[in-house]
């Protein structure tokens, strides 16, 4: 009680000066804001990505045709990488449980009636769905029967539906995919946008044989993806792939690889190299305004402890103790702190919302980086009030009263 | 009440000792109305200082309400000046941001009672006649009335003494007697005061004069009233 009592008394000088205490919000206003905005849009693009490598999966190696790729950057490709190499890998390669082979080309004209529209074309086997853990939303995936015969169908993501059909259900519609009629037999889930920027809903999905023979003409593949047993053996079958293919593709050794294999940790590497940067700023930019922040209320807190040594006479005389004094004093600057970071917050977020409308930043909102503020926010309080608290409690009543 | 015994302060700077007060004895009985006059600089503020437990003697006893005082650490003097003391000040000592109701629960603030802290508030004014000021701020309120707020504040804890420091000293002629009347009355109702004042008017109010000279007192005796002289 006798804390609510002082917490009372804290309050009630805070509001006799309004705009000195506004003032003293400042510092702390801005620092939280800041370290709201910047938090929250390095964490989410953060946790975004790592959703991102997480879908990949960790069981799981990529190997692209040509050497020294990088996902998502276009480039000629060589003609050796091939169905039969995925199938070798299979029966080989002991710790390879699945693959899948895949031909992909950008920028693919489509059209249903008059729309047009542009797709991310993927010529792939049945078991794509699977290894690149997407769901068929509506109709079916490409069956072994639609490998074996060859047939004109297609799986369609959420863009391409868009884009042509405006809604419409697609299912048994006849698309042109380079001038050849396809059947739209299903709908994959969404999937939003690849790390390299590439829109993966806009991607029409065909049978690979169909795709080789009849669309791209072309007998070797562009990419596979590897389903390992056992992850925790992903370096050595890594190796066992390496000299699988370097083999079968006739390389002499000194010779560079005619592809590339992209592993989990390889993608986590380039995420977490880019976070720790940000992050490291962040808590320069945080740590500098908050800093600064404390400054300016301990320094206005010394002065209000100057102007008010008549008040904590009188408190004296009537009865305080020290520590009732310093508490009265350690409450108002936490007061202040805290309310500052409460503002900050708010303002923080109504930033984000406010910057969404430019840029696009994490849809979601994250409560760390609103508990870490908070926590900071009094944590300058204490910091900036304890000294001035300090003083005022040593303050010489028979002093102060003259 | 009060029992002072050889009381002695000393205060030292740059290795010059000030002797403010020197071998002071005296007692103060429940239910006295006490003035101590002195020249100004002559110890008696300091002396009220100890008296009112914000400052500590050099040497010698005191001894309040039968309760050694000398020795005690700041709490426990904070203690005894917030359940057993009330002080009034020459210049008023209200804070200028809270109401007259609120000032006169500052002392409450710090103790262990603090239900009706309002009513209780509002009763300790009416009982100085500022019943219709409840709610004004300091700087709304006279001299006078700011005073008999002080008053109030002393009162509200029902302390066993009250001490002010002269109190009539920033107030003109007529408001400096309400407050001496309204000390009267309280003096009426048994309470114990200790007023420290250089005005000779203020001091004849009193039932008992003690001055001060140079840290001594030098002469403890009842007032000699003009009306006394008349018939002497």
């Amino acid at each position: 009680m006798r804390l609510f009592r002082m917490g009372g008394q804290a309050l009630g000088a805070m509001m006799e000066n309004k705009m000195r205490t506004f003032l003293m919000m400042l510092g702390v206003i801005i620092g939280v804001a800041t370290l709201t905005v910047i938090a929250s849009s390095v964490l989410g693009a953060r946790s975004e990505v790592m959703e991102k490598v997480e879908k990949f999966g960790f069981d799981q190696i990529m190997i692209m045709a040509g050497a020294g790729r990088k996902p998502g950057v276009p480039q000629p490709i060589p003609t050796t990488l091939r169905v039969e190499d995925a199938q070798a890998m299979l029966s080989e390669v002991s710790n390879v449980k699945d693959v899948t082979p895949q031909i992909n080309r950008r920028d693919f004209p489509v059209k249903f009636g008059n729309k047009n529209s542009y797709a991310l074309l993927l010529a792939a086997n049945p078991n794509w769905a699977s290894v690149w853990n997407t769901r068929v939303e509506a109709g079916r995936f490409i069956s072994d029967e639609d490998i074996s015969r060859l047939t004109r169908v297609a799986v369609i993501g959420p863009t391409i539906v868009k884009d042509l059909f405006e809604g419409d259900d697609p299912i048994g519609k006849q698309i042109l995919v380079n001038n050849n009629p396809f059947e739209v037999i299903g709908v994959v889930e969404p999937r939003g946008t690849s790390p390299a920027g590439l829109d993966l809903d806009a991607r029409v999905i065909i049978p690979l044989t169909t795709g080789q023979k009849r669309v791209f003409n072309q007998d070797y593949l562009f990419m596979m993806k590897i389903v390992l047993s056992d992850p925790s053996k992903m370096a050595q079958t890594v190796k066992d792939v390496q000299a699988l293919l370097r083999e079968r593709h006739n390389l002499p050794p000194g010779t560079e690889d005619d592809f590339t294999i992209v592993t989990p940790s390889q993608i986590m590497a380039i995420v977490s190299k880019v976070s720790t940067t940000f992050t490291l700023f962040l808590l320069l930019v945080s740590g500098v305004s908050l800093i600064v922040g404390a400054i300016v209320i301990a320094n206005i807190m010394f002065i209000a402890v100057n102007e008010r040594r008549g008040e904590i006479g009188i408190r004296r005389a009537v009865g305080a103790r020290k520590n009732d004094i310093l508490t009265q004093f350690l409450i108002e600057s936490v007061s202040i702190a805290t309310v500052g970071g409460v503002i900050g917050i708010v303002i923080g977020l109504l930033g984000l919302v406010t910057l969404s409308a430019f840029m696009k930043l994490p849809s979601t909102v994250i409560w760390q980086p609103m508990l870490l503020s908070f926590l900071s926010a009094i944590l300058v309080g204490l910091v900036a009030g304890i000294q001035p608290a300090r003083k005022a409690a040593a303050v010489n009543p028979i002093e102060a009263l003259k | 009440m009060i029992e002072v015994r050889n009381l002695s302060k000393i205060f030292k700077k740059d290795n010059m000792e000030v002797r403010v007060l020197e071998d002071i004895s005296v007692t103060i009985n429940e239910g006295e109305f006490v003035a101590i006059m002195a020249p100004s600089g002559m110890g008696k503020s300091t002396f009220l200082d100890i008296l009112g437990c914000l400052d500590k003697p050099t040497g010698g006893t005191y001894t309040l309400d039968n309760v050694p005082v000398q020795g005690m650490d700041d709490d426990e003097l904070s203690r005894i000046r917030n359940e057993k003391l009330g002080f009034v000040f020459q210049s008023f000592h209200l804070l200028p941001r809270m109401t007259a109701w609120e000032n006169v629960t500052l002392p409450l603030i710090y103790s262990d009672s603090d239900s009706n802290m309002r009513t209780r508030a509002i009763e300790a004014l009416e009982t100085v006649g500022l019943g219709d000021r409840v709610s004004h701020l300091p700087r709304e309120l006279s001299g006078g009335q700011q005073q008999r707020v002080a008053i109030a504040r002393a009162l509200i804890n029902n302390p066993r003494i009250i001490f002010a420091d002269e109190p009539t000293g920033n107030l003109d002629s007529t408001s400096g007697q309400d407050v001496m009347n309204i000390f009267r009355k309280l003096h009426a109702e048994g309470r114990t005061l200790v007023v420290v004042t250089h005005d000779k008017d203020v001091a004849d109010q009193a039932h008992r004069i003690i001055e001060m000279k140079d840290g001594r007192i030098f002469s403890d005796h009842r007032p000699i009233r003009e009306a006394d002289e008349v018939t002497r």
